[in-house]
């Protein structure tokens, strides 16, 4: 049975000047609408899921005691979300990794008697020291190994830093679970890096971002494991076939958020290589900017500058072209795609927020005024106004048009974080 | 290709029964009769790429390997039929070929008979390549039917002009609007005694006299540039070189269905040949004595390599448009078989129109 076609839209300006070498386009891959039949037909079902819940019982979460009890609730929130027949398990994390459930270390199906005794549990975890959240991610990594489940998907719940274990072993251990599953990664309050969960989201294909107020942190999980529930296609791959003595100068995720991929390429044949995207939702749309450096051919000329197909295993899901077309047509050759200046510009922006924050933090402010202005200037042309919103908190924005920007002497170190998770969300052009 | 029908009236080139002019195989043997060749249509585009021996093709037809746009069977096209021959290639700066040409031989009761007609799609419109090539074909079926009847030749051009506007007409779709598909046409037939030519537009036909005197263009441009040298406004030089000289400004096509063609026949003093070509050639070469230099004697021996001469001289030269080239030798004598097939397609004969 072939599954329903992902549609692949390229958009580009695929004119260049006599001698032109570099090729840009965005691709635009849209998943099938969902179809609950069709997905449980090419899933197996719901044992085609597994689930697993990774909450840190750090000592910190005792203090403010609230902070542990909204873990505890949002938790419990996921859990109620998990259907039935979805296998799932929670994870205790400290300076060692446990199960809490089920205790063993395997996976129950989810059924409101199982979701009950794991709500149980949930509600008696006690707070304990260390954070080590390689070997938190290891055990659900074994864990999830004697799974067939397709779709494997992770939440990572911490509030602190990863103190208890070196960054290589936190490295070592990113490189054993890549590919093996997917994790959404949240941190509580501000005690947490930034860089290091987003390490752990990039690396296993997933999202980060800040939970200030613990308060809030149910309804988060709720929607993630919502957003894991809804996943129909696992383990896709962007493949990039490029012509010979072209080079594929990068291939990065643009929208929803700014994900550069390009050296995450694995070689899939002569000349192309597979990049991962994970798991698709039903209806999911993901915009991906392809950059590619060709050999010129005369004005007249047409090239395949770049193939991009969706694959899952052996299995082709779509395709589009990205094509070069040689003219002495200035008029031709001289266009921007809209679509290309757009996404050029919101990477920038996620950039120059990220730099001036660094900067910062280094004290240079000459450097972070001019970064952070750039950013509030990007977001104010391209209309990004949930990232206006919280440049507004780090800066005092004199003329957004010209990016004239004041640091701000205090700033809320929640503000700064959520700055600084939330710089690669990017808007769309359409729709 | 296989042998034309016989010269005594019509009878079959293999069993000798009678055939009809508008015949394509002979009823009593099943022996195909002479066909007219068209340029492009179809899958007649190289099977592997050039630079890449070995390489698969996609679907879309680039090169698996360099990623190369393999020219389709319209980019680069050669029919031969010994005496006359065409070339038809996309030049060096579009990136499709929008002129057609079909040629096709006769045998009549009377003798020999060579047809050749030349279309440029007018690049402003839906779908030029399709209408040039649309054009040509239905052009050269009625002129073949009528050439086999030994009918009178310019009344079958202007017949053969109304079928390539029919054609224009049922793709535009019944849509009467500005733009609609549409080409420019010029069509020539010799005979042993005449050599008649039917145009609209600025696709060009000239007279090549191997003793120099004859030599000249044989067609008027339906072009502004031709209207302002007309006029007494420009030279031909500075008129081409004006803004809208290339302008044309009669054409096939549902835009402008009333045209009415240009008909012209004369009978040669001797022997020569008649070059039909578009303006991706003329515009290299404006004057008849040059085009002459060019093509002669080559044309009276070798149609099919001089005609592949001229498009290499007009690609060098810059090669800005689609370039089309035919040569038809005077008087047709009888055909040669093409030594080196090129790409083609086979046309059949309608009922006379």
């Amino acid at each position: 049975m072939s599954r329903p076609d992902f549609t692949v839209e390229v958009f580009q300006n695929e004119f260049l000047p006599d001698g032109g070498r570099e090729v840009n386009a965005i691709v635009t891959v849209t998943a099938p609408d969902p179809d609950p039949t069709a997905a449980a037909a090419s899933l197996g079902g719901g044992s085609s899921r597994a689930e697993i819940i990774i909450i840190d019982c750090l000592g910190s979460m005792d203090y403010p005691r609230a902070k542990i009890a909204q873990a505890r609730a949002a938790t419990a929130a996921a859990i109620d979300v998990i259907r039935d027949g979805v296998t799932f398990a929670v994870v205790a994390g400290t300076d060692v990794a446990r199960p809490a459930f089920p205790l063993d270390g395997s996976l129950a199906v989810a059924s409101p008697a199982s979701r009950d005794a794991a709500k149980r549990v949930v509600a008696d975890l006690r707070p304990a020291g260390g954070t080590a959240m390689g070997s938190w991610l290891r055990l659900a990594g074994q864990m999830f190994s004697f799974s067939p489940a397709a779709l494997r998907h992770a939440i990572l719940l911490t509030d602190g830093r990863n103190e208890h274990e070196s960054p290589q072993q936190l490295t070592e251990a990113l490189s054993g679970c890549e590919g093996a599953f997917s994790c959404d990664c949240r941190g509580v309050g501000t005690d947490w890096e930034v860089a290091e969960l987003r390490r752990i989201a990039t690396a296993l294909l997933g999202s980060v971002d800040i939970v200030a107020d613990p308060a809030g942190l149910a309804a988060d999980f709720e929607s993630m494991m919502r957003t894991a529930m809804g996943k129909q296609v696992a383990d896709v791959a962007l493949r990039v076939w490029t012509p010979q003595h072209a080079e594929l100068r990068f291939v990065k995720q643009v929208a929803p958020t700014v994900d550069d991929l390009t050296t995450r390429r694995a070689r899939s044949g002569p000349q192309a290589g597979d990049y991962p995207t994970g798991a698709w939702g039903g209806g999911e749309s993901r915009d991906y900017h392809v950059c590619v450096q060709v050999t010129p051919a005369g004005v007249g000329q047409e090239m395949l500058a770049a193939r991009v197909s969706l694959v899952a295993g052996s299995e082709v899901l779509g395709q589009g072209l990205v094509r070069a077309v040689w003219t002495d047509d200035e008029a031709l050759s001289t266009r921007i795609n809209a679509n290309v200046a757009h996404y050029t510009g919101q990477a920038e922006l996620a950039q120059a927020i990220q730099d001036g924050l660094e900067a910062r933090k280094h004290g240079d402010e000459d450097l972070a005024t001019a970064k952070l202005g750039r950013a509030v200037a990007l977001a104010e042309q391209s209309g990004n106004e949930e990232t206006a919103k919280l440049l507004a908190k780090v800066v005092d924005v004199l003329d957004a048009a010209t990016g004239t920007v004041r640091l701000k002497k205090k700033v809320d170190d929640a503000d700064e974080m959520a700055l600084d998770t939330r710089s690669t969300k990017t808007v769309r052009t359409r729709k | 290709m296989t042998a034309d029908p016989p010269a005594e009236s019509c009878a079959c080139p293999s069993c000798g029964q009678p055939v009809w002019p508008s015949d394509n195989f002979c009823e009593a043997c099943r022996a195909e009769l002479s066909t007219a060749l068209v340029s492009g249509g179809g899958a007649n585009g190289p099977q592997a790429c050039l630079s890449c021996p070995g390489a698969p093709v996609t679907p879309e037809g680039y090169c698996e390997s360099c990623g190369r746009k393999l020219p389709s069977g319209t980019d680069h096209c050669e029919l031969d039929l010994g005496v006359l021959a065409g070339v038809t290639d996309r030049g060096r700066r579009h990136s499709r070929n929008e002129d057609a040409m079909a040629i096709a031989t006769a045998r009549s009761p009377v003798g020999q008979a060579a047809i050749a007609v030349v279309c440029d799609g007018v690049s402003t419109s839906a779908r030029p390549d399709e209408a040039a090539q649309a054009a040509a074909r239905a052009a050269a079926r009625v002129l073949l039917t009528a050439a086999r009847a030994d009918s009178n030749v310019a009344e079958a051009s202007r017949q053969a002009f109304g079928a390539a506007q029919r054609a224009l007409l049922a793709m535009a779709d019944g849509g009467w609007r500005v733009g609609a598909p549409s080409a420019t046409f010029v069509s020539a037939v010799l005979t042993g005694s005449e050599v008649t030519v039917c145009w609209l537009g600025d696709s060009r036909a000239y007279w090549l006299d191997p003793s120099g005197a004859g030599t000249r263009q044989l067609t008027s441009d339906d072009s502004v540039a031709q209207a302002l040298v007309s006029e007494g406004l420009m030279s031909p030089a500075e008129a081409l070189a004006s803004p809208a000289g290339h302008v044309v400004t009669g054409w096939i096509g549902a835009d402008l269905s009333e045209a009415e063609p240009h008909v012209i026949a004369f009978a040669p003093d001797g022997p020569g040949a008649v070059l039909l070509c578009s303006d991706g050639l003329w515009n290299y070469a404006q004057a008849a004595a040059d085009l002459a230099g060019l093509a002669l004697p080559g044309a009276l021996t070798d149609p099919l390599g001089t005609a592949a001469a001229l498009i290499a001289f007009a690609n060098e030269a810059g090669g800005a448009d689609n370039i089309t080239a035919v040569l038809a030798r005077f008087p047709p004598g009888p055909p040669v078989p093409p030594a080196d097939p090129q790409p083609w397609t086979k046309e059949t004969a309608d009922e006379p129109a």
